[in-house]
């Protein structure tokens, strides 16, 4: 996977956003500048420089059969804040073929990213995108 | 013990999560997109609106730490109009949380370390963890 290369992506964090998405999922307000800590996730997915549905449809991965989050990890070096805006870097991790229940045989997606303010990390974030793979089901390894 | 409960997850506010996230799969916007594939008949709550939940629970029980990293398993689905419970049981700063939709469906397992906010250095930022 280390032939693709995802473009780098922004992602500006305004506090109408962050007032918006605390409403939506019944968060607790705001302390000072201080956004959502979900806000790690939002701003690695939505700033980096491709679609993560693009980024799954260029690598012939079926998105749209009904793309599911599976994992994710997030580790935070500071908080997040509103007003701001962050560098996004992301990279194709992994990409694995594994038995599935609910499909038969799955692609696990893993991207790996990284949201920086002023050239200081502020999260690492690791994902992975699960969809049914087209084609015959794959037999478990054992 | 802590918990965090919301009634009904609003089918409305997937839009906005999709627009920030840059996610444009159907089945969080369109209900019969998630019903052909075999969701079901109501549109799919986005992964990490789900995650946020048992966020807003450790904000809630401990608004005096910082998240320093989340450790997440998404299990299933959680669907518009579902009422879901986050709750989590704590070792000293780590919460292991679960969200759960009604009536014992687990579908969100995670492990989410806290912090307190005074270990930065004064700037925001914690020390390089090595």
């Amino acid at each position: 996977m280390d032939h693709f290369a995802i473009p780098p992506g922004r992602f500006l964090l305004s506090a109408g956003l962050d007032d918006a998405i605390r409403r939506s999922c019944a968060a607790p307000q705001r302390r000072a500048k201080e956004a959502h800590p979900v806000f790690a996730f939002v701003a690695a997915l939505g700033g980096m420089g491709a679609r993560v549905g693009d980024v799954c449809r260029a690598l012939g991965l079926a998105f749209d059969e009904g793309a599911v989050l599976g994992r994710c990890r997030i580790d935070y070096d500071a908080p997040l804040t509103v007003d701001t805006g962050y560098d996004v870097a992301a990279r194709v991790v992994s990409l694995e073929r594994k038995a599935s229940r609910r499909f038969g045989a799955a692609d696990h997606l893993t991207l790996g990213m990284t949201v920086s303010a002023a050239g200081r990390p502020h999260a690492r974030v690791s994902l992975t995108t699960i969809m049914p793979a087209p084609g015959p089901a794959v037999q478990a390894p054992a | 013990m802590s918990a965090w409960e919301l009634g009904a997850v609003p089918a409305g506010a997937m839009a906005l999560w999709c627009e920030a996230l840059g996610d444009d799969n159907a089945i969080h916007v369109d209900p019969a997109a998630a019903e052909a594939l075999g969701f079901g008949p109501r549109t799919v709550n986005p992964g990490p609106t789900n995650l946020a939940y048992l966020l807003n629970m450790v904000m809630e029980a401990r608004p005096d730490r910082e998240i320093c990293s989340i450790e997440a398993a998404l299990l299933g689905n959680v669907l518009a109009g579902d009422g879901v419970l986050a709750r989590g049981t704590w070792d000293q700063d780590t919460c292991d949380a679960e969200l759960v939709v009604a009536p014992d469906n687990v579908v969100l397992r995670a492990r989410i370390e806290t912090d307190g906010r005074d270990s930065d250095d004064g700037e925001g930022f914690r020390s390089q963890r090595l």
